[in-house]
């Protein structure tokens, strides 16, 4: 995470990958009424969390409280927007570390509608990093913009999708 | 879009975010500019100013620097999940028990005629008014800096950036307010200051929400 606040993509990539699997076992372990695609839902609520919020971590301070305390408050909030209160302690997200990793071939169905409700060029960006596996470079080619700009547009983008997720849920 | 392909999107965004502590030191010094030259165009110093700080009034204008202090340490900790607040809470708790005590001790020694006595002056509505006035800026500038970070607990979040807020405030306001009674600058600086902290836990869940 140090790394990955210093923006090496990498490092932030790998953690990604590390955390996705605990925070998916977590959220399904709560969330049987939403079902597979509703989970995924919730789970990508979570990480576009940690995503915006990654710079209130201390990088002096151990990493684990401060991802538990944001999992945990996201999962509960995204589960009070979908109408279903739960309780959620600590331990289970320590329970949810030594959770199999299968494969997630997975889906959510939130992110469609944010994204077809972001402006065209925004939604073209993500699309691009997300689907098509592009780097930046290409993406700026492809759009004839700047690199740098980019960059600022995803980042602006992934800001706008945290915000109106919450808004489209009914 | 499945999950794999939303890690990607976030690991390619490497555009760096405004910390809490960034956005505090760019936001403080305008609020206390503007607030300071509100100050100095409406209020104005008061004319023995010098003489009031070499006095025991002086704790008017030091106890509310302190509480900010306070106050911002506690709403910085409760931005930063993981980070342990129960300290910066405790030693908020102390200073408000401490004021409180102080207050007790006064009201039994002059009685309540006192206390009515001391409050029975047009400076009070002024003091009540002012502080919070003097209050907007920095309480605009604390949320503006607290929403970049992740509280757990928005109300209480912005009730401490409005006792932040509150307690910058009553120290620029202490510069020209000449009621320099105990009875009279506790009971009032704490209302007007604790008003503010109403108007800040009122924002916070709209403000600091994510």
């Amino acid at each position: 995470m140090r790394a990955a606040n210093r923006g090496d993509a990498g490092a932030y990539r790998r953690l990604l990958h590390v955390i996705t699997p605990v925070l998916r076992s977590v959220v399904r372990a709560r969330g049987h009424a939403l079902g597979h695609e509703g989970c995924e839902d919730v789970l990508q609520d979570v990480l576009l969390a940690i995503h915006t919020k990654r710079h209130t971590w201390i990088e002096t301070a151990p990493l684990r409280p401060w991802l538990y305390a944001i999992a945990r408050h996201k999962v509960v909030d995204a589960f009070r927007i979908r109408g279903q209160r739960i309780e959620l302690s600590i331990e289970d997200f320590a329970e949810g570390f030594a959770a199999p990793q299968g494969p997630d071939p997975l889906e959510g169905r939130d992110m469609e509608k944010v994204l077809g409700a972001l402006e065209p060029r925004a939604a073209d960006i993500v699309r691009g990093f997300g689907l098509k596996g592009e780097t930046t470079a290409e993406t700026a080619a492809r759009l004839g913009m700047s690199e740098g700009a980019v960059r600022v547009a995803l980042h602006r983008a992934l800001k706008t999708i945290a915000r109106l997720r919450e808004r489209m849920i009914e | 879009m499945k999950t794999d392909d939303l890690l990607s999107v976030l690991a390619a965004d490497t555009v760096p975010q405004p910390t809490v502590g960034q956005r505090m030191t760019r936001a403080l010094p305008v609020a206390f500019v503007l607030s300071g030259a509100a100050f100095l165009l409406f209020w104005g110093l008061r004319p023995d100013l010098g003489a009031a700080l070499g006095s025991p009034a002086v704790l008017k204008t030091m106890l509310p620097a302190l509480l900010a202090v306070l106050a911002a340490g506690l709403a910085y900790a409760l931005a930063h999940p993981g980070l342990r607040s129960e300290r910066r809470f405790a030693a908020l708790g102390l200073f408000a028990a401490g004021l409180a005590a102080a207050f007790v001790a006064l009201t039994a020694r002059g009685g309540l005629s006192g206390l009515t006595e001391a409050l029975v002056t047009p400076s009070l509505a002024v003091c009540l008014l002012s502080i919070p006035v003097l209050a907007l800026p920095f309480l605009g500038a604390a949320l503006w800096a607290l929403s970049t970070g992740a509280t757990l607990h928005p109300r209480w979040s912005g009730a401490v950036a409005g006792l932040m807020a509150g307690g910058a405030s009553a120290t620029v306001y202490s510069l020209y307010c000449d009621q320099d009674s105990a009875l009279f600058a506790l009971p009032a600086y704490s209302a007007a200051i604790l008003f503010v902290g109403v108007l800040g836990a009122l924002a916070g869940p709209r403000l600091l929400r994510w």
